[in-house]
């Protein structure tokens, strides 16, 4: 399901309303001249399950869902560290999984390889 | 009183891996549990995105070196998916064996690590290690290799079965089952054992649903989600087991719960191959290079993997997967140990830590 970047929360909310109360995953697609951020969904009493698709185009910020799904933490952390997506409405917390500066996006198409840029922190 | 701060790992031997934990004590009551990871990111998921679909196997394999078999089924199955693939009736059978036995054996390493990290009974370290080994050596002389099989391909397995296969098979689920049975002797009437596991890291079902928790853990809760039942794959619609679950929500519960799952699993296993079919064709298409072209539709699919739900989702370019995203279940589980650990004595870190049974190597991916 395709929806509108301003749409995510009350689309959450509502789905979670329906019962999809269990959030399974959250990724993103470099398409290069957008990305997609995608949020694997499931109902655990009516067995649905359900992909939501959000396009980014124009700024790359997206608002976090933790206050409706606390699984979302470690997953909007990978996401924002893997694609450089700004999560909206959470502290920036530290590295999850990469302990360098963090400046690039390795998930993404334009990500150079063996630049020797990329330093780590400590 | 004050607080002080404890640095456990990266390089320790109940972390079962590289993890690092920032632990804040008051006295020995714990306060807050920081979890560090990401030292064993070697980026799979970009380096799966520059190699053609059946290079990529050996990645996967490494992604759970206790049950590499579960998640190079997950990974070649996307694949099969993705590029209109029948897999053969009978490499149906011969893929749910492997993939139980491959459970068994997790679930037997899985638990007699989790004795030791208790602190004692190396004497059950002992007898699981005996029963795995005899798994593993079934294993190795279906697919030649010891520790990563690397035998699965697209439309069934890499080499003919042996001739006993199931005869073989079925003698290993008579001695794993009479040897199983064993262990609640040993552990449930075992008081050490109870008081370090009963109430100990409990997890509401509410809150290891929003949190996202995965496979056991999961079902410890009282959530009966088992993806082999809720969205079965292969040949898991006709065949009849249980999912088993528990309420506690402790590590106890998680213990008990994966101790039925491997007695599931051999019902499983015999019923597979009660039912096996007599065409025993199980050979897929051999490796080349330049394989068949994929459909670019995006292929989200689950696997019931020991640890829990493994999740690809991919799109797919021709030769290559363009993007592929692999959830690994330990991921989802070990973000719970904070929540869990608060509150309880610093000594049973590990014993939540054991009972979550992660594996460094998907976490970091």
């Amino acid at each position: 399901m395709e929806i509108q970047k301003e749409a995510l929360l009350t689309t959450l909310e509502d789905m979670k309303k329906e019962g999809f109360d269990y959030l399974k995953g959250i990724t993103a697609v470099d398409y290069k001249d957008h990305l997609e951020v995608v949020y694997i969904l499931y109902n655990t009493e009516q067995k649905k399950q359900e992909i939501l698709g959000v396009n980014l185009k124009d700024d790359e910020s997206i608002h976090t869902v933790i206050m409706l799904y606390k699984s979302a933490d470690w997953l909007e952390r990978e996401l924002s560290e893997m694609f450089s997506i700004k999560i909206i409405g959470r502290d920036a917390p530290r590295l999850l999984l990469e302990k360098w500066n963090g400046t690039e996006a390795p998930l993404r198409k334009s990500f150079a390889w063996g630049n020797e840029d990329y330093k780590r922190q400590q | 009183m004050s607080i002080m701060r404890i640095n456990v790992g990266p390089i320790h031997p109940s972390t079962h891996g590289v993890l690092r934990l920032v632990v804040d004590v008051d006295g020995d009551t714990v306060i807050d549990v920081n979890t560090h990871i990401g030292f064993l990111h070697r980026g799979v998921e970009k380096l799966m995105e520059t190699r053609m679909y059946m290079q990529n196997p050996s990645y996967t394999e490494k992604m759970d070196y206790v049950a590499p078999l579960a998640w190079d089924d997950l990974y070649v199955h996307a694949v099969e998916i993705a590029q209109g693939k029948e897999v053969k009736e009978a490499a149906q059978y011969a893929r749910v064996v492997l993939d139980e036995f491959q459970r068994i054996a997790s679930h037997l390493l899985w638990l007699g690590t989790f004795c030791n990290d208790l602190g004692q009974m190396f004497t059950l370290f002992m007898w699981t290690f005996r029963e795995r080994a005899e798994i593993i050596k079934f294993l190795e002389d279906i697919s030649g290799s010891r520790m990563f099989y690397v035998n699965i391909r697209v439309g069934g397995l890499w080499k003919p079965l042996p001739k006993d296969f199931k005869e073989r098979a079925y003698r290993l689920t008579d001695y794993i089952e009479e040897h199983i049975d064993q262990y609640p002797e040993v552990l449930d009437k075992n008081p050490v054992f109870s008081e370090r596991t009963k109430d100990i890291g409990k997890l509401k079902l509410e809150d290891a649903i929003n949190m996202g928790a995965a496979g056991p853990t999961l079902r410890a809760s009282g959530l009966e989600y088992d993806v082999r039942k809720a969205m079965p794959y292969y040949i898991y619609d006709k065949i009849k087991f249980n999912v088993p679950t528990r309420s506690e929500g402790d590590s106890y519960a998680r213990y008990k719960v994966r101790f039925e799952e491997m007695k599931q699993s051999i019902s499983i296993i015999r019923q597979a191959l009660d039912n096996f079919p007599s065409n025993e064709d199980v050979v897929g298409m051999p490796i080349k290079l330049i394989g068949p072209q994929a459909n670019p539709e995006p292929v989200l699919l689950s696997h019931e993997l020991p640890r829990g739900e493994g999740i690809i989702y991919m799109i797919p370019d021709k030769q290559k997967p363009y993007r592929i995203y692999m959830r690994s279940p330990t991921y989802m589980n070990l973000s719970l140990l904070s929540h869990l650990a608060k509150g309880h004595k610093f000594a049973d870190i590990f014993s939540i830590l054991g009972s979550l049974d992660v594996i460094m190597a998907e976490i970091d991916k």
